[in-house]
């Protein structure tokens, strides 16, 4: 379990977000949510341990996530990012090998035979076995995003992070990334994906954390947090609430007719 | 992969038999073999335990010194344009060696003197490029080129005042770059630096695979970012110095060979580190060895030499690759 204590983050100076307490329980989907430039990538990396904590604790399993020797902590948290990268010519395993370092001592030069499982485990669960040798520069942004998940997969953390792991991909790969996440949790890991689109936090995550300027608007069970007038504060547009054929409802900003 | 690092290693001991073939004094296979076996055996031992193999040694420890550090740091910076006399190493060492040499200061303190600078440069563009407990990639190449940039001025401020001087010869050879007139005494110096420096490259590999995929994804696989940066950096200023002391600024090898390795053996850094020693020790000696026998008896700065057919390979291999890539 995660429990962040008094958390407060700020960037050059000026404080981003306040008094954050909360819970994120083992084997959960955390959907979290906010404008642009409220935080997310900032509480998120905090909730690693990428980021130095000011004031306030992360507490992984009550072990203080700041104290920790990196690579302790990062058998525990994986976290993936999109950030664009000089990847030269290094080829999908490569890139997924990277993954390993948490495992090995820290001038560890050879891979044992569980390394390779590991790495060929976490290509066959994104469905990249077949582009194992090929170089990462010539995969589409859809199957780099699977190799950034595969990469963390491979470190074998029970808790997953992503930054926006949807963001630039098409409906059909934005959906089958979070299928495979949601498939991960049914697998007993903890999931926290900075989402952009509320309805697909409605539709995979457990809980939703709402993000708004100076803090958090609301941390509940997705059918409360994903509220029109939660969401409308959240975002500052009107907001419209739809109920599907299934009863499900789903919320949109309100078009002009 | 072995049967790659065992043609790299062949090809190492080939062109270093080689260049033990080639020099002013013409020696046979048979002679220099005996030579080996007897080193206190009169001329012809002298001439290849005094002069030729010191030469080889310091050609194949430079070449590899450089063409780590070159390594090194293309995969911290993330950019394949990054040469080991980045950190501002070489033109530091220049300036205190063109600056000793102009005022007279005796040849056995000149090395220590260079290294010295070299790695006091390193250190000064570090500081102005620490960010927190980790290292800005931009601000290294911005402080690294500036510093380079004045210590190139003063250099060429102190050659205008020496010109026609006693001096003047020295520096310019100095400058081009040259492996002649060193023997053991130098080697014995740089090399300890150079393999501390080599042991710090090879420890940090592991964590350079893990940095070329950025700063957050490195930390988030739990390399410790700030001190693999600094182990690095420390790694490729020791050898870039070493080198330096030795030979002078020999350009080309730090910058092209790690792209030769990579075609070779890959992107791994485990792999790219060593063949790029390897390719790296066998291009300066294979240079050195032509340099001292294409106008013989006279020498072409070997750094010019590198240039000459360095240049227009890469380019051809380039120029290839992204014709191939555009087809």
């Amino acid at each position: 379990m995660i429990a962040v204590r008094d958390l407060d983050l700020s960037v050059a100076g000026q404080t981003l977000l306040a008094n954050m307490s909360f819970d994120i329980r083992n084997g959960e989907f955390v959907g979290m949510l906010g404008r642009n430039g409220v935080g997310k990538t900032t509480l998120l990396r905090t909730l690693a341990g990428l980021r130095p904590i000011e004031r306030g604790s992360v507490l992984l399993d009550s072990r203080n996530i700041a104290a920790l020797a990196p690579a302790d902590r990062s058998r525990e948290i994986a976290f993936v990012t999109s950030d664009d990268v000089f990847a030269d010519r290094l080829t999908v395993r490569e890139v997924v090998a990277a993954g390993r370092y948490p495992h090995h001592r820290w001038w560890q030069w050879t891979q044992e035979p569980r390394d390779a499982e590991a790495i060929a485990r976490a290509l066959s669960v994104v469905e990249l076995q077949q582009f194992a040798n090929r170089e990462f520069t010539t995969l589409s942004s859809g199957e780099r995003q699977r190799v950034w998940i595969a990469l963390a997969l491979a470190q074998e953390a029970p808790i997953l992070f992503l930054d926006e792991p949807t963001t630039h991909l098409d409906l059909r790969v934005a959906q089958q990334i979070l299928k495979l996440l949601r498939a991960q949790v049914e697998g007993g890991k903890t999931v926290v994906c900075v989402l952009h689109d509320p309805n697909d936090a409605a539709a995979y995550a457990d809980r939703v954390l709402l993000l708004a300027d100076g803090g958090i608007l609301a941390f509940e069970e997705r059918e409360r947090a994903l509220s029109a007038e939660l969401l409308e504060l959240a975002y500052q547009v009107p907001m419209e609430a739809v109920t599907t054929a299934s009863g499900a409802t789903r919320i949109f900003p309100r078009h002009p007719a | 992969m072995t049967v790659r690092f065992a043609a790299l290693a062949a090809m190492v001991c080939a062109v270093a038999a080689g260049a033990l073939l080639v020099g002013g004094t013409t020696l046979s296979p048979s002679a220099i073999g005996a030579a080996l076996l007897h080193p206190h055996s009169g001329e012809i031992a002298t001439i290849v335990w005094q002069l030729r193999l010191p030469r080889i040694a310091i050609g194949a420890l430079v070449g590899a010194a450089l063409a780590i550090a070159g390594a090194l740091l293309q995969g911290l910076l993330r950019n394949p344009l990054v040469d080991p006399y980045l950190t501002g190493v070489s033109a530091g060492a220049a300036v205190a060696i063109v600056l000793s040499i102009s005022a007279g200061i005796g040849a056995a303190a000149v090395p220590a003197l260079g290294f010295a600078a070299g790695l006091a440069t390193a250190i000064a563009v570090a500081a102005l490029a620490r960010r927190g407990a980790s290292l800005d990639a931009t601000r290294l190449i911005l402080a690294g080129v500036s510093l380079s940039s004045l210590f190139a001025a003063i250099i060429a401020l102190v050659l205008t005042r020496v010109q026609g001087g006693g001096s003047a010869p020295a520096i310019v050879s100095w400058l081009a770059g040259t492996l002649s007139g060193r023997g053991w005494n130098d080697l014995a110096f740089a090399a300890p630096y150079a393999v501390l420096g080599a042991l710090l490259a090879f420890l940090s590999a592991p964590a350079l695979n893990a940095l070329r995929l950025g700063d957050v994804r490195a930390a988030a696989v739990g390399v410790d970012v700030g001190r693999a940066q600094w182990t690095i950096l420390a790694s490729s200023s020791l050898l870039a110095a070493s080198a330096v002391t030795l030979s002078g600024t020999i350009g080309f090898v730090g910058l092209i060979v790690p792209h030769l390795a990579r075609r070779i053996v890959g992107s791994d850094a485990r792999y790219v580190l060593a063949a790029s020693a390897l390719l790296g020790a066998a291009l300066t000696i294979a240079a050195d060895a032509l340099s001292r026998t294409l106008l013989a008896p006279a020498e072409i700065p070997i750094g010019v030499l590198l240039a000459f057919i360095g240049v227009p390979t890469f380019l051809y291999l380039y120029l290839r690759d992204r014709r191939t890539a555009a087809a």
